[in-house]
């Protein structure tokens, strides 16, 4: 989806459509047919269907609503083209029953790893299924045969869906536009670092009809001259000064150049005041946006209520995932221990943070703020099993605490900013150590994005420190949910307050949901980074990380969640005895529409009537397995006498045989 | 009188089609299919018949030969072929087809053996049907075309 919005690397005219039939040989080539003023033409979909004509058909469908297509018979191959090249489809049809997975199965792998729209399409259209597709979380469901009416609307998924994410972002405030103007020069130099995957953070949260206006902004402030300014560590103590500063001007007239002269550090730029000033507001008010929009009073406790209400549903989920059996044990007993914050593990650490911040008199919410948080970092430590990756954030715990707790507590806003840009440098961070996590967890996937974050954050001044050793062990890791794809820094920035809606709006608990939670869980978390020494950077590093572990968290809770569900095609399994008598088969008939046939007791009786009794010697070989298309050559030889002007008078009796009914009405003359 | 053969053979051409919808064997769909050609895909029509046919011929073997297994329990098999096949017969327009596929899909989930068979045998009728039938058409098509693409001399 971020695509659309992204800088189109050449420019195609819309009836270059192209079609790209993937069986893991051919390449999607998304990235050249990118028109965001024709939209939706251009739309970039994933067919997947084992059944190879209504491929084609709907290949060719979409051709004609002006769509770029790709086709894929295979389940499991179109779901690695989907890990592989996240952002380059926009929208997924896809079959219920095929052979390799099922498409529910893969509707959730979908939904939960990249959050593109899925529409399911099947020959069967009970309501059964069609509802069992909208539980898994179908966008839409779509009956064989499809016609293209149907398919030319598929865009309204696509923009709905950006669209209410929008939505949530606009009310967060973290994308507020009047605040991007105002600031944007100060964005120059945050702006001009940020590479096209931290671009995606802001890209989702256009609608993609104003994309375009809003992305010439976005890459006139790509300046290069700015880009490689030295990195500003913004610490504990620099951070408290400029807080200070900030209350002592007041928040409205806090303009960088006065802070700057309260601060009086040496060698520090207005600019690093400013862009950490952008960021510091953008928390402040997506801190001030989730306690409006949670409506709890106490701008303290709402979002640790909410961070509560994941963490009940995390717990949950932990242990329901624990009785899958996808976790093993280890790992659930260190998610305990980490509930009961005795030991900091990687989530925990960071669910800390927003918990510290908002209420750092209030002990005891952090720990149910772990809770919350502690889902995510359970499903990661499912996955990694190396718990020297706990150990490393074991010790910052305290750091961040003592940070946390050493600022003035009269203003939540002492936290720093957590703006979508601030989000993009520090969940780059977060994402990196946690990308070296993943290594392990799951095959390295965009290197070359984390890399570039890699480039972006030490480009950019932060208030984060990157530590060194994190920095070395780094490697290039699966980060498709945080680096380039919209859905997981826009989730990122999401505040917590949605999550507070999601969790009324839904009470049923939903796996799938609470990794969405938890995402946002974390998104609070990254949006605030303490300046602290290197180890929180780590711990909340890692923490993040569950972004990129969204995956794991997701397969995990989809293992659990394909579980509950049957497999495949499901049908009625009604013990009826085998029926070989005539008499039973009749009655059993009755039930169908083959009773209306006539079509009583003798298989070879229907055809009785049609021309040639060959005809009917023919069918009665077919039933002794002959090959099948010998039979039908010899049919075939039986149809000459059968003229087309001879079909009218033959037909008749033959239809005859077929009493009319639902079935074949359209026999009557 | 080459052009004459044309209209005649449209005209010929439009009343097998008229026949077959009548009959219920081909129904609006495999109209849509027709309009889906065009001239960047000139052949689609008949390229994704034939491919129809290809994978419902498999079909059929499969279920024939699960039928004809004196073991046979696998229901589930069965039933998940003839969704394929319900499928693939409604997309291109086969509706006769695609009606007996929906009652052999009830069968099988029944589990009814005998009425199983007794579907599979009016399924492979049913289908050699459209295939005759849809050879036909296809036939009359290349005729017409060959025919409309002849051109009398403009008198001067």
């Amino acid at each position: 989806m971020a695509t659309m919005h992204r800088v189109v690397q050449s420019s195609v005219s819309t009836s270059d459509a192209t079609t790209t039939s993937y069986d893991g040989l051919t390449s999607c080539k998304a990235a050249d047919i990118v028109i965001s003023d024709q939209f939706p033409a251009g739309l970039r979909v994933l067919v997947v269907d084992d059944d190879i004509t209504c491929l084609k058909i709907l290949e060719q469908m979409l051709h004609r609503c002006r769509y770029h297509v790709t086709t894929c018979p295979q389940a499991k191959v179109a779901l690695n083209l989907l890990r592989e090249r996240k952002g380059c489809f926009d929208v997924i049809l896809s079959d219920v029953y095929m052979p390799d997975m099922d498409g529910y199965k893969l509707l959730e792998h979908v939904g939960l790893e990249m959050d593109l729209p899925v529409i399911m399409i099947s020959a069967d259209g009970s309501t059964r299924a069609v509802m069992k597709g909208i539980r898994h979380g179908a966008c839409d469901y779509l009956i064989k045969p499809i016609r293209e009416e149907e398919l030319k609307n598929i865009w309204q998924h696509v923009v709905r869906k950006k669209w209410n994410e929008n939505k949530e972002l606009e009310h967060s405030g973290s994308l507020d536009d009047t605040d991007q103007h105002k600031q944007r020069h100060d964005d120059a130099e945050y702006a001009s670092s940020v590479n096209d995957a931290t671009e995606t953070s802001l890209k989702p949260l256009k609608k993609r009809s104003n994309s375009k206006e809003e992305d010439d902004g976005e890459i006139d402030n790509d300046d290069p001259s700015t880009s490689k300014k030295p990195r500003v560590v913004w610490s504990v103590e620099l951070h408290q000064q400029f807080v200070s500063a900030v209350n002592q001007l007041g928040i409205d007239k806090a303009v960088p150049k006065r802070i700057l002269e309260l601060m009086n550090v040496p060698g520090l730029t207005r600019e690093n005041v400013a862009s950490h000033l952008q960021k510091f507001r953008l928390y402040l008010k997506r801190i001030s946006g989730v306690a409006q929009q949670g409506g709890i009073a106490n701008p303290l406790c709402g979002p640790v209520e909410a961070n509560v209400k994941i963490g009940s549903l995390g717990s949950f989920n932990i242990q329901a995932l624990a009785a899958s059996g996808q976790i093993p044990p280890q790992t659930l007993a260190a998610v305990h221990a980490e509930l009961l914050g005795r030991s900091a593990g990687n989530l925990v650490v960071a669910t800390d943070q927003p918990a510290l911040l908002q209420a750092t008199p209030q002990g005891p919410k952090c720990i149910q703020v772990d809770q919350g948080v502690a889902f995510v970092q359970h499903s990661v430590k499912s996955e990694s099993s190396s718990s020297k990756h706990f150990s490393q954030s074991f010790a910052p715990v305290e750091d961040v605490a003592s940070g946390f707790r050493s600022w003035p507590s009269n203003n939540i806003g002492t936290a720093g900013p957590s703006n979508s840009g601030g989000l993009s440098s520090q969940n780059g961070n977060m994402l990196i150590d946690l990308l070296q996590q993943q290594q392990q967890l799951q095959k390295p996937q965009q290197r070359s994005t984390v890399s570039e974050l890699r480039r972006s954050i030490n480009v950019q001044p932060s208030c984060h420190v990157v530590p060194s050793q994190s920095s070395a062990s780094f490697r290039a890791g699966n980060s498709p949910v945080s680096v380039t794809q919209n859905g997981s820094y826009s989730r990122t920035a999401v505040i917590d307050y949605s999550l507070l809606s999601s969790q009324s709006n839904c009470p049923s608990l939903n796996i799938g949901q609470v990794s969405d939670v938890n995402l946002q869980t974390t998104g609070v978390l990254s949006g605030y980074i303490p300046p602290a020494s290197v180890s929180p950077s780590v711990s909340s590093c890692s923490v993040n990380a569950d972004n990129c572990a969204s995956q794991q968290v997701q397969t995990s809770s989809m293992t659990f969640k394909a579980s509950r569900h049957l497999p495949g095609f499901v049908h009625s399994t009604s013990n009826i005895p085998d029926p070989y008598g005539s008499t039973k088969s009749g009655d059993l008939l009755n039930q169908e529409p083959f009773n209306n046939l006539g079509y009583i007791n003798k298989g070879t009786c229907l055809p009785a009537k049609f021309a040639v009794d060959e005809f009917q010697s023919h069918l009665s070989s077919s039933s002794h397995g002959k090959v099948f298309s010998e039979n039908i050559g010899t049919r075939v030889k039986q149809e000459p006498s059968m003229e087309f002007g001879d079909n009218a008078k033959v037909g008749i009796p033959m239809l005859q045989q077929f009493p009319p009914n639902d079935l074949m009405s359209v026999f009557t003359e | 009188m080459l052009g004459l053969d044309a209209d005649r053979l449209r005209a010929d051409l439009n009343r097998l089609l008229a026949f077959l919808f009548h009959q219920g064997i081909l129904d609006e769909q495999y109209l849509q299919l027709q309009q889906l050609q065009d001239e960047s895909s000139p052949n689609f029509v008949s390229e994704v018949v034939n491919i129809y046919f290809h994978e419902s011929e498999k079909l059929l073997r499969n279920l024939r030969s699960l039928l004809m297994d004196r073991e046979f329990s696998d229901y589930d098999k069965m039933g998940i072929h003839l969704n394929q096949f319900i499928g693939s017969s409604s997309s291109i327009g086969a509706k006769r087809v695609r009606n007996v596929c929906v009652a052999f899909r009830t069968a099988s989930d029944q589990n009814n053996r005998a009425g199983c068979l007794r579907a599979l045998e009016l399924l492979e009728h049913e289908y050699c049907i459209l295939k005759n039938k849809l050879h036909e058409l296809f036939q009359m098509e290349q005729q017409r075309l060959l025919a409309a693409g002849v051109r009398y001399p403009m008198l001067n």
